[in-house]
């Protein structure tokens, strides 16, 4: 049976977060490969967790994706899911002067 | 341009204020996503496939240096220093906080621009031709009436929950370049045989699922009815525009199921009732918003300069950049001026805040101070003098920003795709980028000459696809990222919908069957002069399909 | 306390749906409003009763059936089913401004702050809130906005024809 991880957006920031179930107390991280990844009983906890922090606006839309386990931990199992994980798969744009300044 | 007056001040004073009370009510719990969504996405704001996304309205794509200033700001500030410019002329950042929109929205304002109405079910962004004003093949300016449809649009209190998303484009000159033919309503001054100057109505174009090109529902619309008959028609698509179906929701679908006559008649009958009421356009407002878009004091020049003349015949580069990205203005020793924001190491569309300033001050200091988008993702300088020509070419040059391609191969539309947005299912900067890097040859994109190539990353067709003479759509088959090729489209006066020549190819293919397209045309066509679009058009896809498919 | 907002302040709702045509000897006095087909079949009948009528209407009903009779009407009610459908703001329009109807004009549904702003403009009076919200805050929805662009029921002429 596959293995899952719990995703969303974290509502303030927008950003992709995953999350990680430790001891029964959740928290939400950026890196898939942190994530509690499971299944049946384990990912029903996952689910109400996820939702739970839905409904206290922490994080929008949360839902499930299949994972793969690799040397170095989860990776998310479709193209898409593997992007929204890494960013971009192209080389963004470089504003030197906010680079330079964010090195000051 | 138009310059808010106290009111329009206000307004966009009063929206930021609603908007960071919406905001507060959804980081508080009171609004639930679903309530919000509507809200934001009336806002421009998306939440996106890494993050939330801003579109910011640049009404008819013009925009002052000191607004692309602030655009700059806003992206170094707030996002990643940069911004993307889009096919409807607008700016999207892809970082944005959702706690800071309000700020960002405050920064705009400053500069008289806002995201109001930059998505959700309402009137959108009214978008026009970039060289409106300036071009030689202009019957009269379209901008004033887009400020008016502007003004009527905004905040309209009975079209503001439509049934779908509504698209306006206006454009004044001979050549369409404003797309008018696949807009949900696209206008087109003409002259009658009275020699008046009024609108040709078109309705129901679109691309997306079910592309079509727009019906003409009136073949004159004197000017003073511009919105008493805008209002006629939305009123008729509020009433009777389908909401089942998502996908049947534009008013193209209704156009097509009521019938173009039957849907005229409507349209005609509504507005006999309405064409008298306070919308109707006397002389006197006419004038008033003209006033607005008058000629800047031009210089009397020749139109012959010998720096320029020398430089020329001297350096091939900058010939070559003539040719290809510096067009002729209605007034002698005047050039409008692309700026390519096509190459291969940058998504199509996307400018650092650095280019940002870079390019609000050579507007300033070439070019009156006024930028344009085109909906092709390039820019424009409308109003540089022939004796200015070299000095800013090599401005640009230093910028990476005279790319001498506007119109041709490496010019390629590029929707964000799978490396950005929730919808889409292929990713597509990646495939302009190899594309671009394939074909980045100048004699070889000479050679090609006039052609377009459009590329989406999903069935919505944001990269416009089907308009274009060779279309690519992103699909995801099995998991795999799979491309399709349409050929034959245009989005000019001659509009087309492209055709899909056959089964779709993997990225590492795609390439390769653009290449092959292009060669069976430079095999094929009668004469230099021929475009690709003529000789698709007179051979058909036949040899184009025996050679990709064999 | 109902969640109702009248002329821009909250207010108690008098008006009472009623379905119950088919026993035409037993209608209850007061303020009642029927669905159009009732009112369609049952209008003499109901023309005959003391107390305020009106009329609950789809919002894919042609209004134009109803012109003739809005002089003996007191309240017409348009449904909102979700945000997303705004079908209703145009019959207001036409209600008040094509049909000049006089009475009250009431949304029902899917309402919340965010649109009634808009409903107002149309000639929308009567708010029936959804139960869940705050209608306090609601009620701040009617000044968010003071500057207008285009004709509405507020306003006849667009905002550069207005006296400055």
């Amino acid at each position: 049976m596959a293995l899952q991880v719990y995703t969303a957006s974290l509502l303030k920031e927008g950003l992709v977060a995953y999350l990680s179930l430790e001891d029964g107390s959740p928290s939400w991280t950026a890196d898939i490969r942190q994530a509690t990844a499971g299944h049946g009983e384990l990912l029903d906890s996952l689910k109400a967790a996820a939702e739970k922090s839905a409904q206290d606006n922490l994080v929008v839309a949360p839902y499930a994706i299949d994972v793969l386990e690799t040397d170095a931990g989860w990776m998310a199992s479709t193209k898409r899911e593997q992007i929204r994980a890494e960013g971009p798969t192209i080389r963004l744009p470089q504003d030197k002067s906010r680079e330079s300044r964010r090195a000051a | 341009m138009y310059q808010y007056s106290e009111q329009d001040h206000q307004l966009l004073l009063e929206r930021v204020e609603q908007f960071r009370g919406q905001v507060q009510r959804r980081l508080s719990g009171q609004l639930s996503e679903d309530e919000f969504k509507h809200q934001r996405l009336r806002n421009g704001l998306y939440l996106q496939l890494h993050a939330y996304m801003l579109r910011v309205a640049i009404p008819y794509g013009l925009l002052s240096s000191d607004q692309m200033r602030t655009l700059a700001h806003i992206a170094r500030k707030y996002d990643k220093g940069y911004g993307h410019f889009s096919t409807r002329q607008n700016i999207q950042y892809n970082w944005p906080k959702l706690e800071d929109v309000p700020d960002i929205l405050d920064d705009l304002a400053s500069v008289e621009m806002h995201a109001i109405q930059t998505s959700g079910n309402c009137i959108r962004n009214t978008t026009s031709d970039p060289l409106a004003g300036v071009s030689r093949d202009e019957l009269e300016d379209p901008r004033p009436y887009c400020e008016l449809i502007r003004q009527w649009s905004t905040f309209h209190p009975e079209f503001n929950f439509l049934p779908r998303k509504f698209k306006i484009a206006v454009s004044g000159a001979a050549h369409d370049r404003a797309a008018v033919a696949v807009h949900d309503i696209g206008l087109r001054l003409i002259k009658n045989a009275e020699g008046e100057t009024g609108f040709e109505v078109h309705v129901g174009g679109g691309l997306g699922r079910t592309p079509m090109i727009g019906k003409v529902i009136r073949t004159f619309l004197p000017k003073q009815d511009m919105l008493t008959y805008l209002e006629a028609i939305l009123r008729v698509y509020n009433l009777l525009g389908r909401r089942d179906n998502l996908y049947k929701a534009r008013i193209k679908i209704l156009v097509h199921e009521t019938g173009e006559e039957k849907f005229r008649e409507l349209v005609e009958e509504e507005w006999q009732k309405i064409k008298a009421s306070g919308l109707f356009l006397r002389d006197e407002d006419l004038t008033w918003i003209k006033g607005f878009f008058k000629d800047p004091e031009y210089e009397t020049l020749p139109d012959r300069d010998a720096e320029f003349e020398n430089l020329l015949l001297s350096n091939a580069d900058f010939a070559r950049w003539v040719d290809k990205n510096v067009e002729l203005h209605k007034q002698s020793g005047y050039r409008i001026v692309y700026l390519s924001l096509k190459t291969a190491h940058q998504p199509p569309g996307d400018v650092t805040a650095d280019q940002m300033d870079a390019i609000a001050d050579l507007s300033d200091r070439y070019s009156l101070g006024q930028i344009r988008t085109t909906h092709r993702q390039n820019l424009v300088l409308s109003d540089v003098r022939l004796q200015d020509l070299p000095a800013l070419w090599g401005e640009l040059t230093a910028l990476d920003l005279a790319t001498p391609n506007y119109n041709h191969v490496t010019d390629i539309i590029s929707c964000p795709g799978l490396d950005y947005c929730a919808l889409a299912t292929a990713r597509s900067i990646p495939i302009s980028q190899a594309l671009t890097n394939r074909f980045d040859d100048y004699d070889y994109v000479n050679d090609l000459g006039d052609i377009s190539i459009n590329i989406s990353g999903c069935i919505n067709a944001c990269g416009h696809h089907h308009v274009a003479n060779i279309g690519i759509l992103g699909v995801n088959k099995k998991g795999i990222e799979v491309y399709q090729l349409t050929l034959g489209g245009s989005a000019r006066e001659d509009a087309s919908i492209g055709k899909i020549i056959g089964p779709a190819f993997e990225a590492d293919q795609i390439v390769d069957a653009v290449s092959d397209v292009l060669a069976v045309y430079l095999e094929n066509r009668e004469d230099p002069e021929e475009t690709f679009l003529a000789t698709y058009r007179r051979l058909g896809e036949a040899p184009f399909k025996e050679r990709l498919y064999g | 306390m109902d969640n109702y907002i009248k002329d821009r302040k909250p207010d108690h709702d008098e008006w009472m749906p009623f379905t119950g045509l088919e026993e035409g000897s037993s209608l209850p006095s007061g303020d009642i409003y029927v669905p159009l087909e009732e009112w369609l079949q049952a209008r003499e009948t109901l023309l005959a009763r003391n107390g305020r009528l009106g009329v609950a209407v789809r919002n894919t009903d042609n209004l134009g059936i109803l012109k003739d009779d809005l002089e003996r009407l007191d309240l017409v009610v348009l449904e909102f089913p979700k945000m997303a459908d705004g079908r209703a703001f145009s019959q207001a329009r036409l209600l008040r401004e094509r049909y000049g109807f006089k009475g009250e004009i009431r949304a029902t549904g899917d309402i919340l702050h965010d649109q009634l702003f808009y409903m107002q403009r149309c000639g929308i009076n009567g708010f029936e809130i959804r139960e869940d919200q705050d209608i306090s805050s609601s009620l701040k929805a009617f000044d968010e906005m003071t500057i207008t662009y285009q004709p509405a029921c507020d306003e006849e002429f667009p905002i550069w024809r207005r006296e400055k």
